[in-house]
């Protein structure tokens, strides 16, 4: 793979380019900045040749050439402006307008129409086409969301090579030939897909049009903001377009190591909740048994002024916060300074929270590898995962590694979208998965499974540990095949590189305790770890999952995973934040909504929402519940004071992704009048409390966390650039300005863990790469 | 009804293959066959012995101009007419027929028993005009021989399969053309071996 | 022996003598042929034992590159110089396939030797296959031909139980399996791509190129594709040696093809002719001359997809290299004769429909403009056109020529444009007389009967 790209080199109009061997001309000339105007090719599709727009002229070829299907070869000529290429061009243009219906004004691709732009540079000036158009019933539903305009079509096949090759669903065919040809659906193989408004993004004219953008504006109305997908823990990047004060849609914004260019429909459409009309515009505190609408400085005041009281009454342990999978790493960092120095409590958690380790530091539920390492992957274990319900984006990716020739095997009590297109299915009893795991670990290490010196000494000290858990077991209990277990675990063992996932919400099951250890285990063991296509990890649930855990929103850990008694830890946290820090472990989330509280600080969550009867009594018991979030939730309806915040798209900060990476949300709108970012919210507080915090924007917050927090140390908002950075971090080059960087890792190999990644890296914003980087 | 019998013979025609996709094509025709055209059944039932989708299935369907994707008539006259059968008179026999069944091209006479259809050439422009009755031959067809197959058809007699008329001979007669290396021709087999 | 053209018997060997040697229609109108004992009493199969045991399959490809023999499918690429493109070693199985998808308008020579000489096919592909080291061929039919496909069906049915297919073939150690497919309508799928997509059960659009058939093609391994003639002369190469096939024949254009003459002749038939015979001579020795004594108007020599030749160029050679001088191509031996009273209008309007409604449809210009021409014809043809149509149409083929995905686009616009060229006048003529120059539609104006598209 790293081997060194051999490089072609041609001319361009006649500029000269350097491109790796095998280049398509469009991409050389791409990289010269020269427009190729292209409708079928798409950069992450094969090539298709069908459209005919992007001919441009090869010195010694006779015939025009299309840039999208020729490869480019050393010291060849390429002109993209002869007046041989200016006719062909026109004469496509010319060709696909003769069926057009040319009914702009009311097309929702108006502005943004791949059609309008190219026959405004290469198009004819006006048509000789004098007789009848082909005609088509108007828009047509070929999905739930999706309409299909016929006759604005051009046959580019975009759409449907997304859906079959690319997604590999049910969705968009071609049917019929020649001039009759359209795009349709066969009514027995309905358009469901959860990835299916990418066509509507990829479609070149207005052909594809989503059902809920329809005539509701025009592009060039739109603000358009670069940022992060707030929706699940893949982290899209995504472009937040709205209009006015509404989020009309997200658009891909191409990451190819996190989203390799698409978005799922939920990130896309699923946008109503910040265009509630209910959202809170006020404060409420409750009196009289209501919540009445308080100005900001009397809430502040408010919860400042029951907070010390039952500090002071009942003693910091009487207090406690929930934070949240949702809200930002800088947010997340506040919530938990705040508790932890300004009240003193440990009591922080979150929902999902604790995710035992069998050693600290060694971070076993962090994805070891990345997204896009599934490509290089030659097995892929999906254990009671289902990315295409939770976490899409990353299933898409399955898809593409199994096209590559990747080996899956679905591991999942119910049935899966990719039982279809999988190596093997493997199928349990709800709630063992960690059973499964276990059993897996019973095969590999009593069958001598093991690879290398590392493996085999892992092997040795869990072989004690899992003698009990034998696949015979686990068909027992779980009712699963036994030897299609061990049939699995050999794949595993003798894999080139396996990834084995898991989904986070297994580790909560009965059996699931040590879940996340036990799967890093199997990694381990068998030798697939540190390097890409291969690895373990949790697929996390929300977009800040990870990172509500590296901030320490955990009642064991402060941010970056180091021990709540750390006494280093301490000394230099305690120091930056000017606090004595508490050193006992505090309570957990469980614990917290079971009566261990009388006050309770919740940000960003709804633990009413999922809460048995007995913890929903606990918190009507509170004698204080402070509530921040956008709506009056199940929780908010039992507060004492509710707090208004924004979303994701109305504040800046950072999130961080389920494969480690760290990147920025940008404010796409202002603020919905009355509500406040959770960042100022909490900074609110923390002054009515007379903390004297005196942070004025996330950028600062972060700052702190890079010099305070050992795993973020050196990150700044700058650093993190338009794509992110995974951690663990080590100093990059500095820029030419002297500006300090950072680089991250794709994937944590045996050094970095043996280390403990946590402690890799010292404290005070001095880096210290980890030791056994690039082996 | 796509019976088991049809689908084992969809699964028979699918093991000649290296991937069971290339059946598709043949299984439709099957499906055609048992079905009168390619209906929902059909396309499932291809779909499943092929392991395609169904929405590709349907895509191929219409690709082809051979699968009927609604009933058509007991007998099928499909009248050529491309280039060397229209020099022919293949429009005056398609008019002639639309007048003797009473409809026009691409329609079904009322009692079901005639489509008509032009389609493209048929490979036997030699024998212009021709037509196909349910894929068998017509050839050199005059408006007696279109009224005399109608009659034929009315009775129950299907058309044959048979081989075309053809005319395949040289003829040596009057062949003006220069004499070839007859002799060298067998000096220069004796080199070959 | 029934063969009914001179031969020559030397030794133990009959050999075809004269002007007019049959190499690929010997045979053909001997009553049973179709079957194989009859096909192997007249020396059916030998050729096939004789290259199995006297040739390594490199020396069959050097055979066939001797002979001089061309594809008929078409182009008239060089048979043994494209078998040699297979590369020598790849990882996926190799495979041959023959192209029975005949459709080219005015072209019926592939099914006559499918319905009447199956086994001289059967036998051609075992020693095509032999010859590229191919375990397995298929035998891709047009699906239109239902009774040529059950003859070859038959064919290979009976070549198997012969232990001619199959494991071992006659003690040789070579092993074939031949699958036989049909297609279901549709003329592209002739196009060598295109038919792989449709034999692996897609819709028949055409393949990027390159990479070629030679080294990617049907699931992905080299693959060596040829027209159900050109194999069908393999076995007579391999019998009489490819010294005596390229005897016949032009320096460039070697042996025989069969012609297929229709359209307004006396005899139109299929005529087998060493190539480079005169255009005259098929059409008036061998086709008998003009039907009812008419006068010759204008000639396509190759299929509706190549331009037209006039009368005065009637003794042009029938040679790929002749036909190219005299603008034309010899494409697939369709010769197709116009007589003084036919439109030529008409007659580019129905060739053009044709291209119309086989145009796959997948690139731009060739969907498109095969429509936009479609339009324009018939208005012109129908009285209603625009003396502007006549160049429009021409700029439109330019559009279109050597800018389209396949060849089939460049095809649709040979017949357009050559006509304009040689009769422009009758062109003209349509749109100020509102009527046609000749034919049925000279009497009567019709410009009111312009069909519409959508109804056809
Ligand atoms: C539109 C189109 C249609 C074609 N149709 C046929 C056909 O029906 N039969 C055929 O043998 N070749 C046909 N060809 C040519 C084939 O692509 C291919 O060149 C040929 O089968 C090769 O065989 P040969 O080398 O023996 O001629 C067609 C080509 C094009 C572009
Ligand atoms: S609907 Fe759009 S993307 Fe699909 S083929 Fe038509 S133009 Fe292309
Ligand atoms: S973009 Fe090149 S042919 Fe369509």
């Amino acid at each position: 793979m790293a081997e060194q790209e051999e490089l072609v080199n041609l001319t361009i109009d006649g500029q000269p380019v350097s491109v790796p061997k095998g280049s398509l001309i469009w991409a050389a000339a791409q990289k010269l900045g020269i427009e190729i105007p292209i409708y079928c090719y798409h950069p992450k599709m094969d090539p298709l040749g069908a459209c005919r727009m992007c001919f441009v002229e090869v010195e010694k070829m006779p015939k025009l050439a299309t840039a999208c299907t020729t490869t480019v070869a050393e010291g060849m000529v390429v002109s993209t402006t002869s007046a041989k290429v200016k006719k062909g061009r026109a004469g496509t243009l010319e060709f696909l307008l003769i069926n057009h219906p040319l009914d702009c004004p009311i097309c929702d691709k108006g502005g943004e129409c791949d059609l309008q732009d190219f026959t405004l540079r290469y198009g004819p000036g006006g048509s000789r086409f004098d007789l009848n158009k082909r005609h088509f019933e108007k828009p047509i539903p070929v999905s739930e969301n999706i309409l299909l305009d016929r006759e604005r079509c051009i046959a580019c096949q975009r759409c449907v090579r997304f859906t079959q090759t690319v997604a590999m669903e049910n969705g968009l065919v071609m049917e019929q030939r020649g001039f009759r040809i359209e795009v349709g659906v066969d009514p027995a193989a309905p358009f469901d897909s959860i990835f299916s408004g990418n066509v509507v993004e990829m479609c070149p004219v207005g052909a594809l049009t989503a059902k809920n953008y329809r005539f509701v504006t025009r592009p060039w109305e739109l603000k358009k903001t670069p940022s992060v997908c707030g929706n699940c823990s893949v982290g899209c990047n995504v472009r937040v377009d709205v209009r006015v004060d509404k989020v009309l849609r997200q658009y891909s914004r191409t990451n190819d190591a996190i989203d390799d260019g698409w978005l799922c429909d939920r990130g896309r459409w699923d946008l109503d909740w910040i265009n509630d009309t209910e959202r809170l515009r006020t404060p409420l505190i409750r009196r009289d048994g209501q919540l009445q609408p308080v100005s900001w400085d009397e809430a502040l005041r408010f919860v400042a002024e029951r907070l010390r009281a039952v500090r002071d009454q009942r003693g910091a342990r009487a207090i406690g916060g929930i934070g949240s999978t949702h809200t930002t790493n800088e947010e997340a960092y506040l919530f938990q300074k705040l508790l932890r120095a300004g009240l003193g409590t440990n009591n922080v958690d979150h929902a999902h929270g604790r995710f035992p380790a069998t050693e600290p530091g060694a971070l076993p539920w962090a994805w070891s590898d990345s997204i896009a390492g599934l490509e290089q992957a030659s097995h892929i274990v999906l254990l009671g995962a289902d990315p295409y319900h939770r976490q899409p984006i990353v299933d898409l990716r399955i898809r593409k590694a199994i096209r590559a020739g990747a080996r899956v095997y679905v591991v999942t009590p119910e049935a899966n979208r990719l039982d279809r297109l999988v190596a093997g299915v493997i199928r349990y009893t709800a709630g063992h998965t960690g059973t499964l795991a276990r059993a897996l670990l019973n095969i590999i290490t009593s069958d001598g499974l093991a690879r290398g010196e590392q493996g085999a000494q892992r092997a040795a000290d869990r072989r004690a540990s899992v003698a009990q858990e034998t696949p015979e077991r686990a068909a027992q209990v779980a009712g699963v095949d036994a030897d299609a277990l061990r049939e699995l675990a050999r794949e595993i063992a003798g894999a080139k590189g396996a990834v084995i996932l898991y989904d986070e919400a297994a580790t909560l099951e009965p059996s699931g305790a040590t879940l996340a250890a036990d799967v890093l285990d199997l990694a381990l063991i068998t030798g697939n770890f540190g390097k890409p296509g291969a690895g373990a990890g949790p697929l996390l649930a929300d977009n800040n999952s990870l990172g509500a855990r590296d901030m320490g929103l955990l009642p064991d850990t402060l941010p970056g995973y180091r021990p709540v008694g750390d006494a280093a830890a301490h000394a230099a946290l305690g120091g930056a934040w000017l606090a004595t820090l508490p050193a006992e472990p505090g309570l957990s989330y469980t614990e917290m909504l079971s009566g261990g509280v009388k006050a309770l600080y919740v940000m960003g969550a709804n633990p009413a929402r999922d809460a048995t009867p007995e913890q929903l009594a606990a918190l009507d018991a509170l004698d204080f519940l402070v509530v921040q979030d956008l709506t009056l939730t199940e929780t908010a309806q039992r507060a004492t004071v509710v707090l208004p915040a924004v979303a994701y798209t109305e504040k800046d900060g950072s999130f961080t992704n389920t494969e480690r990476c760290v990147q920025l949300v940008r404010r796409a709108m202002q603020p919905l009048g009355g509500a406040k970012a959770d960042w100022e919210i909490l900074v609110g507080v923390a002054r009515a409390l007379g903390l004297g915090w005196t942070y004025l924007s996330p950028a600062e917050i972060l700052s702190e966390i890079g010099r305070t927090v050992p795993l973020y140390a050196g990150v700044t908002r700058r650093s993190l650039g338009a794509e992110g950075v995974r951690w663990p971090f080590a100093p990059g080059e500095r820029t030419p300005e002297g500006r300090a960087t950072i680089t991250g890792s794709p994937s944590i190999t045996w050094q970095m863990l043996a280390e403990g990644v946590a402690r890799a890296q010292k404290p005070g914003g001095e880096l210290i790469a980890p030791r056994g980087r690039g082996e | 009804m796509i019976t088991e019998e049809v689908k084992a013979r969809m699964r028979e025609i699918c093991a000649r293959y290296p991937d069971p996709r290339s059946g598709t094509l043949p299984c439709l025709h099957l499906a055609q066959e048992a079905e009168g055209y390619v209906t929902p059944d059909g396309i499932a039932a291809v779909s499943e012995v092929t392991g395609t989708k169904i929405d590709e299935v349907e895509s191929v369907v219409t690709f082809y101009s051979m699968y009927d994707r609604a009933p058509t008539g007991k007998y099928a006259i499909k009248v050529c007419t491309s280039i060397s059968c229209y020099l022919r008179g293949c429009d005056g026999l398609m008019e002639h027929f639309e007048q003797r069944l009473g409809i026009q091209r691409g329609q079904t006479t009322a009692d079901g028993s005639f489509t008509l259809q032009g389609v493209e050439c048929l490979a036997a422009c030699g024998m212009a005009p021709v037509l196909q009755v349910n894929g068998e031959f017509v050839e050199n067809v005059t408006t007696a021989d279109a009224d005399a197959l109608i009659e034929r058809l009315k009775r129950g007699e299907a058309v044959a399969a048979q081989p075309g008329a053809w005319n395949v001979l040289p003829s040596k007669t009057g062949a003006s053309a220069q004499q070839t290396a007859a002799g060298s021709g067998s000096a220069q087999t004796g080199k070959a071996k | 022996m029934a063969d009914s053209v001179d031969t020559i018997t030397t030794e133990n060997k009959t050999l075809p003598l004269g002007p007019y040697p049959r190499f690929v229609t010997r045979n053909m109108d001997v009553p049973g042929i179709d079957r194989i004992e009859v096909y192997r009493e007249h020396g059916g199969y030998a050729a096939l034992a004789k290259a199995l045991q006297s040739f390594q399959p490199e020396q069959l490809v050097e055979e066939v590159k001797q002979s001089g023999l061309r594809g008929r499918g078409g182009a008239g690429f060089a048979t043994g110089m494209k078998w040699s493109f297979l590369p020598p070693t790849s990882p996926k199985p190799r495979y041959l396939i023959v192209n029975c998808d005949e459709s080219e308008p005015g072209t019926f020579k592939d099914r006559m030797i499918m319905e009447l000489n199956p086994h001289m096919l059967v036998e051609g592909v075992i020693i095509g296959s032999y010859a590229t080291k191919v375990h397995h061929a298929f035998i891709y039919v047009r699906g239109e031909l239902a009774f040529a496909g059950r003859q070859v069906e038959r064919a290979v049915r009976e070549a198997y139980a012969a232990g001619l297919i199959g494991k071992n073939i006659l003690g040789s150690g070579y092993d074939l399996e031949i699958t036989v497919s049909r297609g279901a309508g549709a003329y592209i799928c002739g196009e060598e791509s295109a038919l792989m997509e449709s034999l692996e059960g897609r819709r028949g659009y055409p393949r990027l190129k390159p990479p070629f058939p030679a080294v990617v093609g049907l699931y992905g391994g080299p693959t060596v594709i040829n027209n159900t003639e050109t194999i069908s002369t393999l076995p007579a190469i391999v019998e009489h040696g490819a010294a005596v096939y390229g005897a016949y024949g032009t320096e460039k254009s070697k042996g025989t093809r069969i012609y297929c003459l229709s359209g307004h002749v006396n005899r139109p038939g299929n005529y087998e002719l060493p190539l480079g015979t005169p255009l005259r001579t098929l059409v008036e020795d061998f086709g008998g001359g003009m039907r009812g004594g008419k006068q010759l108007k204008a000639i396509i020599p190759g299929g509706s997809s190549v331009p037209f030749l006039l009368p005065n160029q009637l003794d042009t050679p029938m040679d790929f290299e002749s036909m190219a001088a005299a603008g034309t191509m010899l494409g697939s031996g369709g010769v197709i004769v116009l007589d003084e009273d036919t439109c030529i209008v008409g007659a580019v309007l129905r060739m053009t429909e044709f291209y119309r409604d086989e145009s796959c449809g997948k690139c731009t210009p060739c969907r498109e403009g095969t429509f936009w021409l479609v339009q324009l014809l018939e208005r012109l043809e129908h009285g209603g056109g625009k003396e502007s149509d006549i160049d429009l149409l021409n700029d439109i083929c330019d559009n279109m020529l050597g800018k389209c995905f396949c060849p089939l686009g460049d095809a649709a616009t040979s017949s357009i444009m050559s006509s304009i060229k040689l009769f422009r006048d009758e062109y003209i003529h349509h749109v100020r007389a509102h009527a046609c120059l000749v034919g049925p539609g000279a009497t009567r104006a019709h410009a009111a009967s312009v069909t519409p598209v959508s109804a056809r």
